[in-house]
């Protein structure tokens, strides 16, 4: 039997075939299989993320401050310069009004704080031209 | 795109057989070279990377098939080569229906070496690049597959 040698034969083909027009026509096929690129889909938050974090902190500050300022300003203690001032612009508020508001402790209390002497409230009377006023007051 | 149509499509119809899987392969091929071109570093030629994917798409179609059908692999080819004669897309002679047979009698890396070789003309610096293989274990490779192939037509 005579060896077959591959070599020593014309080359041997597939025998595979293909449809006709198979090649033209792949192209359009494949074009349909791939996948299109489809437009990103972008949130509306995340198009304007910057924007909404910035009004979510105006929003937040707003509401804050006036939470904030209720508190800070909640403390009924009034420091001295503001009922000073308070005083000092209501012109209405009459001696009567101090006075009544005035308990006895208070008067000693004054005493104690106001040491005035005897001169000193004579040369008081005495400056002030509205001393028979306040005699009769 | 056309430029490797032809003979990706040669390359994938020699592992698979069927033109319909040919086909498929084909196209799966082209999705995969598309979706992953931004990724092809180029350390390779462009033309080895898509060969290495439609080389790996084959023979994992083929697997599956066989997996589908429950047959081994070799037991698939056995029976689309017997089949081989009815199909629609083979016009093979002869020797060209004896040369198949005698060539799914090989072992799967000697038959890939062989149809790069053979069939497709590729040189083996590029088989081994689409192959990952060095160019002296491809040759050991095909000398072993064209003895037994001549081997088989000789007895057949």
């Amino acid at each position: 039997m005579k060896a077959f040698k591959l070599e020593n034969e014309p080359k041997i083909e597939t025998g595979f075939k293909t449809p006709e027009n198979y090649f033209e026509n792949f192209s359009v096929s494949l074009l349909e299989k791939l996948p299109q690129n489809e437009p990103k889909t972008i949130s509306l938050f995340a198009r304007n993320r910057k924007t909404f974090i910035a009004a979510a902190a105006v929003l937040v500050i707003a509401l804050t401050v006036p939470i904030v300022n209720k508190y800070v300003t909640k403390s009924k203690e009034l420091d001295e310069a503001t009922l000073e001032t308070y005083l000092s612009y209501q012109s209405n508020l009459i001696q009567y009004d101090l006075i009544h508001e005035l308990d006895t402790n208070d008067i000693k209390n004054l005493d104690k704080n106001i040491a005035l002497g005897d001169d000193t409230i004579e040369d008081l009377l005495s400056s002030n031209a509205n001393i028979e006023h306040l005699i009769l007051e | 795109m056309s430029d490797y149509q032809k003979p990706l499509y040669n390359h994938i119809r020699n592992i698979v057989l069927d033109h319909d899987d040919a086909h498929d392969v084909l196209q799966n091929t082209f999705v995969k070279v598309f979706r992953y071109l931004n990724k092809f570093k180029g350390d390779s030629k462009l033309f080895s990377w898509i060969y290495r994917i439609a080389t790996n798409e084959a023979l994992t179609f083929l697997n599956q098939k066989a997996k589908l059908s429950g047959i081994t692999s070799e037991a698939l080819q056995n029976k689309t080569i017997d089949n081989l004669q009815a199909d629609t897309y083979f016009d093979g002679n002869e020797i060209q229906l004896k040369l198949q047979k005698a060539i799914v009698t090989l072992p799967e890396k000697q038959q890939l070496v062989f149809k790069m070789k053979y069939f497709e003309e590729l040189k083996y610096e590029e088989i081994a690049e689409i192959l990952g293989t060095s160019v002296g274990a491809l040759k050991a490779s095909y000398h072993h597959a064209v003895k037994k192939i001549e081997a088989y037509l000789t007895s057949n």
